[in-house]
């Protein structure tokens, strides 16, 4: 939570819209949005796909309940790194229409740079032997 | 499942953390999510492997759920559900506070993003957007926008007015400590007529102590007395009221200075009332102190009561009450024994307290958890009691108990219930006028309307928009209605009659913004509703399709139309009818022969001065008085009495008739009145039989008395009444009546005259009485005159109340003519709104049919059968409106029954004539459309078919 404020708080600055677009002050990003982001990396979604996809990506280790997950929508929407498609029928549900979403060009390029990062992060703990080496 | 519904209950409760603006956009998202999670951890945890595989979430092997630990499965699947709505919870809180900080540090004008895709239902912005369209539509047409607002105004400001006078009047407790506990305790003489008759001082005493349901009942003298009072200067005349020493601490008021008075023993001390002490001292709190001379005794000052007190009302005082209006100057405690109590005739010759003689009024305070009803058991018990002890004088007495307010207002309540249920009507003929307006000018925007929805506005939309437009023009009506609200209050009071029960107490205060708030809410929704209605059944095919024909709206359209106008015209008949039955009661009673000449007649109060001792003083005095008084120029002669005629209420003795002895008890009451100089040929009232009284009449002359016709009627039917004798006391003289005069009307001229009794002042002692001077010339010219001689005559001798008969006269309508104007104002507010709202109607009307009427031309008609069939057509209307609004008159007019006079609810006069009055003024309303329609060009009109 605290460290979606933090995100929060950059993302409303508003140098941050008069700059030109660079990944990297989205960064790092909340482990929540990047989880949305990777989800949304397979292809458009609506909400409750997401929420169930991190869920069984993550074998239940990351739950999201709505309200974390739409109120990180309601971020990554602002700033425009996802978007939202029209209303459509959802074929699994009785529910009716959902709303999809999918990710934006500057999505995928946050998408990128975090798991760049991520990437350095885990590469520097491997070297120290935190982690065992895949064979 | 009712837990789930539970679950689902809370998390829609929860959802309510979020800023308005995300709920609209993710709310609907995060309910179907979440019914579905309920739905699936069910299976998931039933499930044998497909925990992880959310795919599998709605798999057939869901269906063996019930086969495993349900219970488990319920509990595991309800503790996620609560887990997540307070996730919900927190995360909207979190939500709402980034918001707030958004709006309050990082404002913009964009709209959120969230916000930007909007829907049709987002409130706030359709909201702006329809005010916005409404004031547009106001400047294109400002003239009429407004006489539109102008009408609410009118309507919600009267309302709003009179609602005020109502509550203060009616509802709002009088300004006493818990004053719904308090009761006025009267003695119950319903064999005379006299349910509210006052008490006598013994019975008063035993009331006080043989209750069982009062927490204390404390007495005043039920009239007012015109104390003589001289502080500085020349003696004055202060208007009093005597009360017992611990009234005001029953009634829980304390003085504003000083302090009340004691308790436990007597002393002769003044209370003064705020407005005097404000008056006479100028407000000086060293007045509290001093030592002023009242009725020739020297009495302490010793507080000030508040400036919101007011005791007694009038309604309080007895049928001896005194006078019409009074505002009180001083209280003075009563004395139960000693000198004082003598000198206010509380004893008799023995010492004893008086039972036989009625003059008190009382207050009791009930005990906590108390109803009236049980006081009213509990003194009845106590009545009877004092009935047995005391045959002779409490003989088919019993008491009768009112709550204080019941008292005060009671006679009031009609009135002012008519005037409230009459600008009700008013403001709701102002409503249907406004709706009618509305719709006819949405009418004229049905294109607009239909175009929107064939575009995909929501027929929500619409309708919101009609009700916009009608609560805005509300607001509008509100706003200026609440300045003509706080207006008419004042203009309410001003006209209001004097004898108007707490009419000092009337203010605008915040409940009159509150009811003017509430009213125009209310007006507003009703404006806007009809119009909605129509609104929503707008179809787009056919408005759009209908796109030569100046389309104007459907079959519901135009029976809301028609509708709207016969409830008018209804209700304009209903209230005309009311002020007309009025108007003629008023008029039948302007007519009435008060049974004296009150043309040129002046009248005034005065005290005697003290120093007048002895009865000769007095008759000296009176007789150097009047001498002077006639030889005024243009006097024509001067009489007086002790109570006014239309001026004063009465005061009642028993009487016991020669010949004919029967117990005290039965002695018939009569009323009793003196007679000071010429006072029947000034006054005109005719002598029947026998003589006036003379000079002859003298203290040491056979005691004499003059009779009224009622009087000789009701105790000497069929015999000559001239030669009777009577007596008033069983310890007074005979006295033989020697004349028979004509019926005057007395406490006003509705009434059926009471039985009067005369005697002369030369035989009798006369405290303040009312002098009459008839003139050849205007009355109230000489008023300067008769002062000046007064005080030539005597500087201790105050003269107040002058003025002419004729104002007393009028005075005595004053409450009359004060529902009368209003309901007369309503009436002609009815008729002409009645009149616009026809006239619109059929403008309308005569605006769709201009190309009938075209072809109807072309084809040959006259235009003289084209005025017959529209003014038909305004016909039915209106007759309509009148059957309804006479079926409506038989249900209300009997409510008005008491404010008539000589006229019958029913009066077949008012019955037809209004009527024929409105539908008279429906067809002047309808003819002006109607000649427009007679001039159609037919070539011009066929031109657009």
């Amino acid at each position: 939570m605290a460290a979606l404020a933090v995100y929060t708080r950059r993302a409303h600055t508003p140098r941050a819209h008069m700059d030109r677009f660079r990944p990297e002050h989205f960064l790092p990003l909340t482990p929540v949005a990047f989880e949305i982001l990777l989800s949304l990396a397979e292809g458009e979604q609506h909400g409750y796909r997401i929420m169930q996809e991190v869920g069984s990506r993550t074998s239940g280790r990351i739950t999201l309940h709505a309200g974390t997950l739409y109120r990180a929508l309601a971020r990554l929407l602002e700033t425009q790194l996802i978007e939202e498609l029209s209303e459509r029928p959802d074929p699994e549900s009785d529910d009716g229409r959902r709303r999809y979403y999918r990710l934006t060009a500057h999505g995928l390029a946050v998408a990128r740079a975090e798991a760049a990062r991520l990437e350095s992060q885990v590469t520097a703990a491997r070297e120290r032997h935190l982690l065992k080496v895949r064979g | 499942m009712t837990s789930r519904r539970w679950a689902e209950r809370a998390f829609r409760l929860a959802l309510l953390a979020y800023p308005r603006a995300f709920r609209v956009r993710f709310g609907r998202e995060m309910r179907q999510d979440f019914r579905r999670v309920l739905g699936e951890r069910r299976t998931i945890v039933a499930g044998p492997t497909s925990v992880t595989s959310g795919q599998s979430a709605s798999a057939p092997h869901s269906q063996t759920a019930g086969t495993s630990d349900t219970r488990f499965t319920r509990s595991a699947a309800g503790r996620d559900a609560w887990r997540t709505v307070a996730s919900v919870l927190v995360s909207g809180l979190a939500e709402r506070r980034s918001a707030l900080v958004r709006i309050l540090f990082f404002p913009t004008d964009q709209l959120h993003v969230y916000a930007l895709a909007g829907r049709p239902s987002m409130f706030r912005d359709t909201f702006i957007a329809d005010v916005r369209h409404t004031l547009r539509l106001a400047r294109k047409s400002p003239l009429l926008t407004a006489l539109t607002v102008l009408a609410l105004a009118l309507g919600i400001g009267a309302t709003s007015a009179i609602f005020t006078v109502v509550h203060s009047v009616l509802m709002k407790p009088l300004p006493y400590h818990e004053s719904d506990r308090l009761v006025a305790v009267w003695s119950d003489a319903t064999k005379q007529g006299r349910p509210r008759n006052t008490i006598s001082p013994a019975n008063y005493r035993d009331f006080q102590q043989m209750n069982h349901t009062l927490d204390g009942l404390e007495a005043y003298f039920s009239f007012v007395t015109p104390f003589e009072l001289v502080a500085d200067g020349p003696s004055e005349v202060a208007i009093g009221v005597t009360v017992t020493p611990r009234l005001f601490d029953l009634l829980g008021r304390a003085p504003l200075l000083g302090q009340g008075f004691q308790h436990d023993q007597y002393a002769f001390e003044v209370l003064l009332s705020h407005g005097y002490w404000q008056r006479r001292f100028g407000g000086d709190p060293a007045v509290v102190g001093r030592t002023l001379q009242v009725q020739n005794n020297q009495a302490t000052v010793i507080g000030v009561m508040p400036q919101d007190f007011t005791f007694p009302y009038g309604s309080m005082l007895g049928p001896s009450g005194f006078t019409r209006s009074t505002t009180i100057d001083i209280w003075v405690p009563m004395a139960f024994e000693g000198a004082i109590a003598a000198a206010t005739r509380m004893l008799t010759p023995q010492g004893q307290l008086v039972r036989g003689t009625h003059w008190l009024g009382a207050i009791g305070r009930m005990k906590r958890g108390v109803t009236v009803d049980e006081v009213q058991a509990d003194l009845s018990t106590v009545s009877r009691q004092l009935e047995q002890t005391y045959p002779d004088t409490n003989g088919g007495w019993g008491a009768t108990i009112v709550p204080v307010l019941e008292q005060t207002v009671g006679t009031v309540r009609g009135p002012l219930l008519i005037l409230l249920v009459g600008v009700a009507f008013v403001l709701l003929m102002a409503t249907v006028n406004v709706s009618s307006l509305v719709l006819a000018r949405s009418v004229s925007r049905q294109k607009e309307l239909a175009t929107r929805m064939a575009l995909g506005a929501g027929r929500r939309r619409v309708v919101q928009q009609a009700l916009t437009e009608g609560l805005l023009l509300a607001v509008a009506g509100g706003l200026a209605g609440l300045l003509l609200g706080r207006w008419g209050v004042g203009a309410l009071v001003a006209l209001a009659p004097p004898d108007l029960p707490r009419v000092q107490e009337i203010a605008p205060d915040t409940r009159l913004l509150l009811v003017t708030a509430l009213v125009a809410l209310v007006t507003g929704i009703l404006v806007g509703l009809l119009p909605a209605l129509a609104a929503a059944r707008v179809s787009p095919q056919a408005a759009l399709q209908e796109n030569s024909r100046g389309a104007v709206g459907g079959v519901f359209r135009h029976r809301v139309r028609t509708g709207l106008v016969i409830a008018e015209v209804a209700l304009a008949v209903t209230l005309t009818i009311g002020a007309g039955l009025l108007l003629r009661s008023f008029v039948s009673l302007l007519a009435v022969d008060p049974g004296f000449r009150p043309e040129h007649l002046l009248t005034w109060q005065m005290n005697l001065p003290d120093r007048l001792r002895t009865q000769e003083d007095r008759i000296a005095f009176y007789r150097e008085f009047l001498e002077r008084m006639r030889s005024l120029p243009g006097v024509v002669s001067v009489g007086g009495t002790t109570r006014l005629p239309l001026g004063s209420t009465g005061l009642t003795t028993s009487v016991d008739i020669a010949g004919r002895p029967r117990p005290v008890a039965e002695w018939p009451e009569v009323q009793f009145r003196r007679s000071i100089g010429d006072f029947f040929p000034t006054m005109g009232i005719p002598v029947i039989r026998g003589r006036t009284f003379n000079d002859g009449d003298g203290p040491t002359a056979l005691p004499v008395c003059i009779v009224n016709q009622t009087l000789a009627a009701r105790l000497f039917p069929g015999e000559d009444p001239v030669g009777q004798r009577v007596r008033i006391g069983q310890s007074q003289p005979w006295m033989t009546i020697v004349g028979l005069v004509a019926d005057i009307k007395h406490a006003s001229l509705d009434e059926t005259p009471a039985a009067e009794l005369y005697v002369s002042h030369l035989q009798g002692q006369v405290v303040s009485p009312y002098i009459v001077l008839r003139t050849t010339a205007d009355a109230a010219n000489m008023v300067d005159l008769v002062r000046a001689e007064a005080q030539a005559l005597d500087r201790d001798l105050p003269v107040y109340r002058i003025q002419t008969m004729e104002a007393v006269r009028a005075d005595s309508m004053a409450q009359r003519r004060f529902v009368l104007v209003l309901v007369g104002l309503f009436g002609v507010l009815a008729l002409s709104l009645a009149a616009i709202g026809v006239y619109g109607v059929m403008s309308l009307l005569v605006s769709e049919r201009t190309q009938e009427v075209g072809v109807r031309l072309a084809l040959g008609a006259h235009p003289a059968q084209v005025l017959t069939m529209l003014i038909g057509q305004a016909l039915k209307l209106a007759v309509l409106g009148v059957v309804a609004g006479l079926g409506l008159s038989f249900v209300l007019m009997p409510l008005l029954s008491n404010q008539l006079f000589a006229v019958q609810p029913y009066d077949p006069v008012t019955l037809v004539g209004v009527p024929a009055a409105l539908v008279i003024v429906a067809m002047l309303a309808a003819l002006v459309p109607a000649r427009r329609a007679m001039r159609v060009n037919p070539v011009e009109a066929l031109r657009y078919e």
